[in-house]
């Protein structure tokens, strides 16, 4: 059974990566915000007696489960609101009033001894990257992601993605495939 | 490059980029993770962290404040079964009500007079009138 602590812990060490992973999906920093903490508290609600070795496979579960209900509300949502969103003047969502904090990040004490250009720079392949892996088709970034970012095995990844391992298998390759001649047309080696 | 090695290069600019988040997405995630743990099973992480386990309901009803399944059973269980006791006792009561009644009728019958014919006690609405009499 996790404890307070160890549901804590776990928690604060996949937050970021899991935010990220719903951005991919969901492209849009607020609701993959809003997706993380719905995931958050199913887990809290539901699945805090499990033991903390069970806690990263069923957060990925949980996360994928709620990734794709945004996806059915959604399109139900659409239906009803295309007509009314097409009547909206354009421009509108420019955000005039953007928080200046949004565009603040956390420095880190190992950038420090770094200069501005190669900053700016790595920030910039980051963003390449960030984006390629977004630009993968859905099953490859899942498969890709949960496989070599969250460090879960084929078999976790596969009851995870509820596919066999052999399907994991090729997603995880064409996603690689992809990435590495997306990224060498963009002239990044890594 | 083989995939492996590909891939380990990828998850650590994914690593990096995750560090990089803005302040509000660090901060709204420092919050979610709060209120998540606040809606955490209160008697799982608690009696987790002190390793103690509880054999009785009612004294895990004591210690964590909160019923346990056999106490919420029973909480459901005993009122409807007195409801169900009740009904029963008040039906009973109704039948002895109604054969006390027509035992009194059955007894000014047997008083009254003797001219009454024998085919008005085959009468069904002899009781009712018997009874308006009383009345």
């Amino acid at each position: 059974m996790a404890s307070r602590q160890e549901l804590s812990n776990f928690l604060e060490s996949v937050e970021r990566r899991a935010f990220k992973q719903a951005v991919y999906a969901v492209r849009d920093d607020d609701t993959a915000l809003d997706v993380v903490q719905d995931a958050m508290f199913k887990l809290a609600e539901k699945y805090a007696d499990k033991p903390a070795a069970e806690l990263p496979l069923l957060f990925q579960r949980i996360l994928q489960n709620v990734i794709h209900d945004h996806f059915r509300r959604q399109k139900v949502r659409n239906l009803w609101t295309t007509l009314l969103s097409s009547l909206q003047p354009e421009g509108d969502e420019g955000g005039t009033d953007r928080d200046p904090l949004d565009s603040m990040e956390i420095e880190g004490d190992s950038c420090s001894s770094e200069s501005a250009a190669q900053l700016v720079e790595r920030d910039q392949i980051l963003r390449v990257i960030d984006a390629e892996v977004q630009k993968l088709p859905t099953r490859q970034r899942e498969a890709f992601v949960m496989r070599y970012w969250q460090e879960m095995d084929v078999a976790e990844t596969a009851i995870a993605m509820g596919c066999s391992e052999g399907s994991v298998k090729t997603h995880c390759s064409r996603a690689t495939h992809a990435l590495a001649v997306a990224l060498k047309a963009k002239g990044i080696t890594l | 490059m083989n995939e492996q090695l590909f891939a380990y290069r990828i998850r650590q600019a994914l690593d990096e980029s995750a560090e990089r988040l803005p302040f509000r997405v660090a901060q709204r995630l420092e919050r979610s993770r709060s209120a998540a743990l606040a809606r955490a099973h209160p008697a799982a992480a608690e009696s987790a962290a002190a390793g103690v386990q509880y054999g009785s309901a009612s004294l895990a009803l004591m210690q964590t404040g909160r019923p346990s399944g056999l106490v919420r059973l029973l909480s459901t269980l005993i009122p409807i079964l007195l409801v169900v006791v009740g009904l029963y006792s008040i039906s009973i009561w109704d039948d002895a009500q109604d054969a006390a009644e027509t035992a009194d009728i059955d007894a000014e019958l047997l008083l009254a007079d003797d001219d009454i014919p024998l085919a008005a006690y085959a009468d069904k609405g002899f009781g009712v009138y018997i009874k308006n009499i009383r009345q």
